[in-house]
Parts: C-alpha cells; structure tokens; sequence
C-alpha cells in the first residue's frame, strides 16, 4: 500500500494542490498573489516529488518500474519525464495568464484551478497501465480544457469554440472508448501488458485475427487523431484555438496535444505494440495529411492566433514522422517525439505568451495588423515573437531546429532500413517546414518592416509574465544550443517503453 | 583558439552593441570588424601554405600534405557523435579572409546610407559574419549545417528592413529558396551520417565528422543510391545559392532591394558560400556522383554563363545589370569545378576570391551613386565623367576588372578556367570563351552609357548634390583594388595558398576522369535557353518593350501587391 501512495504521489499532490488554490480563493476572493503563490509553489513541490519517486524507481537506464494498484498505474522513466513536460506547461500558462486575464475581468483562481485538474488528468495518462485507467485519465484531461476554452463567456467566439471543442471532443471520446471495448473483447483483458501479450499471440499466428479487433484498432485510432488534431479530424481546433482566451489556446495547443501523445505511447506502443506495422501506414498517411493540410491552411491566415492553430496541427504532423520511423523499428524515432514534445510545448507557448502579451488591453484582436511595427513599439516582445518563430520554423542553433533534426534522422534511418514509405516523410517534412517559413516570417515582416497603422503606446507587461518568457526564451536556445544533457533524460525516458 | 575566435569575435561585439547606446553603435561594428579582419590575418600569417605537413615542413612530391590545420575539436553532441570541430586549409583561409575584408568594409560603407535602426543593423551585420566564417571553417557536417543557416536570418532581416521598394517580396523570396534547398541538404546530411554509422556497427563517432567522411568516402565509398541522392540535394542547396540557372530568380530581386552593404556581402560572399559547399562537400564525399552529375552542371554552367550575360545586357537597372553579370561569372566557377581538372578548379577558386573583390566594389560603386542620385536607371546617367572624374576612374577600373582585362584579377580565373575546361570539354570552353566577348559588350555598353558622352539633363538637374566621391568612400574602394591589382599580376600566392585543397579534392575524384561533354547536350543546352529566353519574350511583350528582362521591375512589383 506505501508502495502505492508512493508511486500516486505526485499525482495525489497535484490534486491536493488544485484543492488548495480552491481553498486560497475562498478565504481571500479575488486576491491575485496568494492564488499565484498557492499554485506556482505547489507546482514546485510537485515537480520535486516527481523527480524523488522517479529516480527511486529509474535505475541506472530507466527500464525499472513501479505497479501500482494491482498493476493499474506504472511509474517508469516515460511516466517522470511527461509528468515533468505537463507541469512545466501548466506552469507557464499560469505566469503568462493574469496579465490578460485582468485586463478581461476574468478570475484568475478558477483558471489555475482548472488547469490544474487537467494536469493531474495527463499525469494520469502518462502513468496509466489499464486501458480503463487510460480512458478516465484522458476524461480528466480534457473536460476541463472545454471548460478553458469557454473560459471568457461574455465573448460569442469563445463560447462557440468552446461548444464546438466539446461535442467534437466528446464524440471522439465515445469513439475512443466504443475502440476501447472491442480491444478488451479481442483480448479479454483492460491491462495494458495483457493486451501486449494477447495481441502478441495473434501476430504470432496462434490465434486468429478477428474482425472485432480491426474494427477497433480504426475507432481508436479515429479517436486519437481526434485528440491530437490530426488531418483530416482537425476542424474543431481552429474555431477553439481562435475563440478561446489567448493564454487557454497556448494551453490547448501544447497540453491536450502532448498528454494525447502520451496516450499514443501508452496504448498504441505499449499495448497495441505487437501490431505496429499494421499502424504503422495509418501513421504515415495521417502524418503527410496532417504536415502539408496544416501548413497549406496556415498560409492563407491572416490572425495570428489561427495562423498558430493551423501550424500547430502541422507541428502534429511532425511528432507523428517520429511516431512512424519508431514504429518501424527505430528507437530514435521515438527519442525525437519526445524531445520535439518538449521543444514545441516551450516555443508554442512562448509564442502565445507574446500574442497574449499584445492583447494585453481588452478589445486588440490578434490579426497581423496588431503585429504591425511592434519592432519598434515593444523590441523585447519582437525579438523573443521572432525567437519563437524562427524555432518553430526549425532554423539553428533553436530547439525547434534540433526536434526537427532528431525527428528527420530517424525517419531517414527508417528509410535506409527498408521502410521507403517512411522515409519520404522525411523528404515531405523538409520541404513542409520550408513552406512555414513563410508565413512565419510574414508576422516577423509586420513586426520589423511594416510601419503601424496608429501610433500606440507601449504596455506595461507584468514582471511574472517577463519571467516567464525568459524561462521560455532560454529554454529554447539552451535546448538547441546545448541539447547533450537533456538528451540523455530523453533517452531515458524512451527507454522505459523499448525506445 | 584562433579559429573560434575569428569566428564568434563578431557575436560579442553584436552582444556589446547591444547593450550600448545607439550612437555607438557604428563605431564599435566597425572595431569589432577590424578586430575580426586582423584576427583573420594573424591566422593567414601563422598558416603554412603549399604541400606541407601541418608543422610547415614541405612534404615530398606527389604527397597531398597535412589538410587542415589549426583544428580544434570538442565533443558537442556525444551521443550522434557531433563534435563543435573547426579547422582551416588555403581554401577556407582565403575565402574566411575574403568574408572578414567585405565585412569591414561594407560596415564603413553602410556608415552614410543607413539611418535607421542602426543598432539592429550592425547587430545584423556581425551575426552575418559569424554564419559567413562559420561555413567555411565548419569541419562537423552539423555544424556546417548550422551556420549555414545563421546565415540566413540576418540577410533576411537586412534586405527587409533596410532595403528598396520591394524589399518584403525580395526578402521572403530570398529566405524560401534558400530554406528549400538547405533543408533538403539537411535530410542529407543525416543519411549521410547514418550511413556512416551503419557501416561502423553503428556507432555515431565520426558521422558528422568532416574528415572522417571524407576518408570513408575515399575507400570504401557510400552506395551508389545514397551519392546520388545525396549528391542532388547538396547540389539544390549550392545551386541555389551559387546560384545556378535555373535557380538563379531570386538574385536579381534580392540585390536591387537589398542596401548597398547587403549586395557586397550577399555578392561578395553568399554567393560562394555555394561554390565552396561544391568543393569542399559534394566532390570530396560523392566522387563518383560527382561525375554521373558533371555533364548535366556543365551545360547548366554553360547557361548561365550565356544567360546572365545576355539579360544582363537588357537590364535598365544599374545593380540589376551587376546582379545578372553575377549570375554569368558564377557560372565560370561551376565550370571550374566539375570539369575535374586542376586549372579548372584552380581557376574556380580564384574566380570566386575575384569575383567576391569586383562585383563587390561595383555595388559599392552603384550604391555611391544611388546615394546621390535616388536612382539606378541607366538611362537617365551619362557624362558622369566630365561631372565625377575621380568617380568615372575608379568605376571604370573596376569594370574592366570584371570584364577580364588582362593584368587585373577578374581575367585569371577565367583564363585558368577555360584552360582547364579546353583540355578535358574543347567545345564547352570554345562556347565559353565566346562569352567573354558578351560579358565585355554589356559592361562597356553600360560604362559608356553612364560615364561617356555628354551630362544627362537628369544628372545636370542635381547640380551640387552630385560631388564626387569622398575620402570614406574611396577608402572603402581602396583596398578592393589593390587586392584586385596584386592578384592579377601575381595569381601565384592564392595559387600557392590553394595548391594542397584544390589537389587533394581532385585526389578524391579522380579514380575516374572526366567524362567529356558531348556537343548533342551543349545543343540542347543551348535549346532550353533559346526556348527560355523565347519565352520570356512572348510572355513580356504585351506589358512593354520586348526586351528580355527590362520588364521584370514591373513584373515583380505587380507580384508583390
């Protein structure tokens, strides 16, 4: 049972942590400071509590692990590291909200809380060792991002998003679950191991393959590319990133996204592992659709915020071509998914930082027009917006550059291996990312070289969202310039499910 | 040390600009500059040139010498063997030592025409020289990759942000080209290092590793289809940036809107940036791709050669009619390099190191006249002589420079290139040679339209606003030409300094000769720039006079809104 409590900890604190900014907003409404305090320091004690439980169990290459709960929950290396990745990025829309939440007369204390209870729900997710488990974890996760995206509910835009991310969310989630069932009917088990095995029989030959599981294999599928935002099950995230409250899309586009992603690797390496060629050209298919669909919409957008959105569906695109040359045999495939989960997760949301930043008075629209000679109204914001832009866009020495790199080796390492398919992703990646090089450098070219239409004064922009953006804006060099270290915490983590 | 120094000298002095004043700004890029430039010639001092081991002991006859010297090497990424590894020969040296001149000097020659932004301009600048070293003393592929890319972003922002009319559709234009080649080099790269590895039991040391490739290459060899994979996207992403017909759209738009400063370097050294990548990378690691691809590059050296001089000849811009005469003279470098054959690559190199010298000093000398007239249009100028007479001297030195005078620099890459390529390809240089004649039709024509003859009622109009150059101006023009005056009596020391690389790159692909050009591709060749040309016409002719590119300004004006 202590071996129980001991793997949930940190889980169990992020819960108690929501709880108690819950608590903080009772006693003293309103209050900006305390809430910030609450979260933020709990955030802190959590994160450390992560890393003592994940080093108790990670051993000398991260393979060990903890059960939980009748073999329920796991603690292995992937579960520390993504646990890490979900508490960085509540963090960090946390600091970059209050500015513009104020400004809108929106409370911040429901806004930590809510993400707070999404981030246990991925937390959940990333540990998660029964297909049931799985499923309440991605529950958990996502109801409250509806709950975000709804977030400013005097705004038409916001409300309509919200709307249209819950029913498509929801549907996906029946989908998802309805996929779940004909799994557990293949295989007569939820464990995740169970599955593995069963399946692992099937491919062998000794059991036959039976309709039930095809059918399923497509509904799960189906509902995590839902999640994920993969072309063509992509059409909610526009309206719900446009509509919602700027700091909730920089949240929706990175933490729903990488806490799907770690469903992927929990139920479709882990337990649908043994069928990983089969998956393998649903993959390819979904990533070429969802890099060239992405960038080719993302050209023709003339709002920041939506431009974000549409590149973000590609940013899936790519994650998805480390997915593919991992499921065909190439461990780096899914060393570079996980570190270009990180990279991305760190640059998007700095650069929701800045569009949130901008719109730091109620009533500015994120168009590009906003953008328009920002270079010289706020330098700083400008030179980090292009920092962030240049990473996403993949040019060195950034973090963006090194994802996509890692991401591009494996696929070619697929490819010389025999996997032709995957291979040309590699080749489709490439010149996807040369094509968003242009409509990320539009917004630069409306920061540097195009004249405002009116005459603004600066903002004042709070010092919390300033760190904030340091954090980020250091991250994303540090990480491209020096990637060694956390390389080495990447390829842990992969280990811990064969990577 | 010297090597990183050079190298990122640069970045502190952007970093120290930075948190400056912006009044000082000129003044400390200028010093950060000279400070890098005399870095770069402590290293050409401490450098031994010739078939020499890497102590400067002269090696025997027929040895190759030492390679690079000056290495230094850190592990930077141990676990896909990357390494932060940079080392020098007389091919880096010269071009490194090419790239620290242009850049002081275009510096000191920015000091008048920029007045805005001048803190984000020279921080601009020197970035742009940490890329520009950075390629060329690369010996990680990674790495080379890298400042291959920091590269870009500052000229993006240069020619965005303080260029001419249609600089935002320059600019993007520049970046996209660039990035689709560069990027498919990078794919690349990677199989190239993977398959390094897989062939050393997978282990990643050395897949990144200049020298280490270049040995293997050497032995064992890659596979036939990885060289010619390979080999064709390294070649997109130096063709591009050479650039090589028909690849070359985005020079002349990006050299008339780019400042002054922006077309010396983007001339004076982008331009090589793709030159080198040819004989450092695509010869050395794909021989025998090299000389699959060597026909089909020679014809489309071929082209440019005569495409750039005939629409040059019809430009009436003055930078647009220097940018095609680019386009042409970069044409004899790609020639030089794949005929495989020792004055030709000889002659390559120098043309490189020359053309970086003239084309350079003549857009210095465009933008000192655009200074002072707002206006490029060859046709409004004349009798720039009798107005500017010192002006009118040193334009017409540089443009016989670039025309090939004997005795002056610009001639003996071109000699030595078609010397080169009139022993293995007689018909290719014989169509060459003939070229020439062009190339000095188009530039005396323009001299004498902009120097000779009577005063146009334009430039008489401007009175006291047209002076002759001034004491900056000619200075920054100075050592242009007596860079341009030594190499041209004296070829020998650049020929000294490159001797070791030019033989040891020809080592690499000489298992196999030359495969002679057969005249049924020149023919075609010359088809395909027929039916170019023809069609260009066509589709002109509606919009104005049917004079090749001479309605390309308005073209792209109508493109950009």
């Amino acid at each position: 049972m202590s071996n129980d409590i001991l793997a949930l900890g940190p889980f169990i604190a992020g819960v108690l942590v929501a709880i108690g900014v819950l608590l903080v907003d009772v006693v003293a409404p309103g209050k900006r400071a305390p809430v910030l305090v609450v979260a933020l320091g709990g955030l802190a004690i959590v994160a450390a509590l992560t890393i003592t439980t994940g080093s108790a169990v990670a051993g000398g290459n991260g393979t060990a692990q903890i059960h939980a709960f009748g073999g329920a929950y796991v603690v292995d290396g992937l579960t520390t590291f993504l646990d890490l990745i979900f508490i960085g990025i509540v963090a960090l829309t946390i600091v970059f909200g209050p500015d513009y939440l104020d400004a809108r007369g929106l409370p911040l204390a429901e806004f930590s809380i809510v993400l707070l209870f999404a981030m246990t729900g991925a937390m959940l997710i990333a540990g998660s060792a029964d297909l049931l488990v799985l499923f309440i974890a991605l529950e958990l996760m996502v109801l409250p991002g509806y709950m975000l995206a709804g977030y400013h509910k005097s705004d038409g835009y916001s409300t309509e998003g919200a709307i249209k991310y819950f029913l498509l969310g929801s549907f996906s989630s029946a989908i998802f679950l309805f996929g779940l069932a004909f799994v557990w009917g293949t295989t007569g088990t939820t464990n995740i191991d169970g599955v593995s095995t069963a399946l692992q029989a099937i491919v062998a030959g000794t059991k036959a393959v039976s309709p039930a599981l095809i059918l399923g294999l497509g509904f799960l599928t189906t509902g995590v590319a839902f999640k994920i935002a993969a072309v063509p099950f992509h059409y909610w995230t526009p309206d719900a990133y446009q509509g919602s409250p700027t700091p909730v899309t920089g949240y929706l586009s990175v933490g729903p996204k990488i806490g799907a992603f770690a469903l992927i690797l929990r139920l479709f390496v882990d337990a649908l592992g043994p069928l990983r060629l089969d998956w393998l050209q649903v993959v390819v298919v979904l990533a070429i659709l969802t890099m060239t669909l992405g960038n080719l919409v993302a050209l023709t957008q003339n709002n920041v915020k939506r431009m974000l959105a549409y590149s973000s569906i590609a940013h899936t695109g790519y994650m998805l071509v480390g997915l593919a040359a991992f499921a065909a045999g190439i461990p780096l495939g899914l060393q570079g998914l996980l570190y270009y989960g990180a990279a991305y997760s760190v640059m998007n949301l700095g650069a929701f930082a800045v569009v949130a930043a901008i719109q730091r008075r109620a009533g500015v629209t994120s168009g590009l027009d906003t953008f328009a000679g920002l270079g010289r109204r706020e330098p700083w914001l400008a030179i980090l917006m292009t920092l962030f832009l240049l990473s996403l866009t993949g040019i060195p020495p950034t973090t963006g550059f090194f994802g996509k790199a890692m991401v591009i080796l494996a696929a070619v390492q697929a490819g010389q291996a025999g996997y032709t398919a995957v291979g040309i992703l590699a080749v489709v990646a490439v010149i996807n990312a040369a094509a968003a090089a242009f409509y990320y450098l539009r917004v630069v070219v409306y920061m540097f070289m195009r004249d405002p239409r009116s005459e603004e004064v600066p903002l004042a922009h709070g010092r919390l969202l300033w760190g904030g953006l340091a954090v980020a804006s250091v991250l994303t060099v540090v990480l491209g310039l020096v990637p060694g270290p956390f390389l080495t915490i990447v390829n842990q983590a992969a280990h811990a499910i064969g990577g | 040390m010297l090597l990183t120094a050079v190298v990122f000298l640069p970045l502190v002095g952007a970093v120290i600009i930075g948190f400056s004043p912006a009044r000082w700004a000129r003044i400390l890029a200028l010093a950060t500059a000279l400070a890098t430039w005399a870095i770069s010639l402590w290293i050409a001092a401490n450098f031994h040139a010739g078939i020499v081991d890497t102590t400067g002991k002269p090696l025997l006859p027929g040895s190759l010498g030492g390679g690079f010297q000056m290495v230094e090497a850190i592990n930077w990424i141990p676990i896909f063997g990357i390494q932060y590894k940079l080392g020098i020969d007389g091919l880096s040296l010269a071009l490194v030592v090419l790239t620290t001149t242009l850049s002081w000097i275009s510096i000191l020659a920015s000091f008048a025409p920029i007045q805005t932004r001048i803190k984000e301009y020279m921080i601009s600048f020197l970035i742009l020289e940490v890329g520009m070293t950075g390629v060329f003393l690369s010996l990680d592929t990674f790495l080379f990759y890298i400042f291959w890319e920091v590269v870009l972003v500052p000229m993006y922002l240069i020619i965005g942000i303080w260029g001419g009319q249609n600089r935002i559709y320059a600019t993007i234009k520049f970046v996209l080209y660039t990035l689709v080649g560069s990027l498919l080099m990078l794919v690349a790269i990677l199989a190239t290092a993977f398959a390094y590895q897989g062939a050393h039991g997978g282990v990643w040391a050395g897949a990144f590793d200049f020298e280490a490739l270049r040995a293997y290459a050497g032995t064992t060899g890659f596979s036939d289809g990885l060289q010619l994979l390979a080999f064709a996207a390294f070649f997109l992403a130096f063709a591009i940036k050479v650039p090589m017909f028909p690849f070359h759209t985005w020079l002349p738009d990006a050299h008339t809107e780019a400042p002054t400063a922006g077309s010396v370097i983007l001339a004076g050294v982008l331009l090589k940036l793709g030159g080198y990548g040819f004989i450092r990378f695509s010869l050395s690691l794909y021989p025998e791709a090299s000389h699959t691809y060597a026909p089909l590059i020679i014809v489309l050296s071929l082209i440019a050669i005569i495409y750039g001089a005939i629409v040059a000849m019809v430009q009436p811009d003055l930078k647009r009619l220097v940018a095609y005469s680019s386009v042409s003279h970069m044409g004899f470098v790609t020639l030089g390099v794949f005929v495989f054959q020792e004055q030709g690559l000889d002659g390559a190199v120098l043309q490189m190191i020359n053309h970086g010298l003239i084309t350079g000093a003549l857009f210095l000398l465009v933008g000192v006249i655009y200074e002072r007239t707002h206006d490029r249009t060859i046709s409004k100028m004349g009798g720039l002589a009798a107005l500017t007479p010192v002006y009118a001297a040193v334009f017409g030195f540089f443009v016989f420079a670039s025309a090939g005078l004997p005795g002056l620099s610009g001639f003996v890459g071109e000699f030595l290139t078609l010397l080169g390529s009139f022993t293995t390809n007689p018909w290719v240089a014989a169509v060459a040679t003939f070229v020439m004649i062009l190339a000095a039709a188009y530039l005396l024509w323009m001299f004498q339209r902009v120097v000779l003859g009577e005063p146009s009622a334009f430039l008489l109009g401007l009175k006291h606003h047209l002076s002759d150059m001034n004491a900056t101006e000619i200075f920054t023009l100075a050592p242009l030409g007596a860079l341009v005056v030594v190499f041209g009596l004296f070829p020998g020391i650049l020929l000294n300094l490159i001797r070791q690389p030019v033989q040891s790159t020809l080592a690499a692909v000489s298992n196999a000769t030359a495969i002679p050009v057969d005249p049924l591709f020149v023919s075609i060749g010359l088809g395909v720039v027929a039916a170019v040309i023809a069609a260009r016409l066509l589709a002109l002719r509606p919009r104005g006079p049917a004079s090749g590119d001479s309605t390309a300004v308005t073209t792209v004006e109508g493109a950009a809104s």
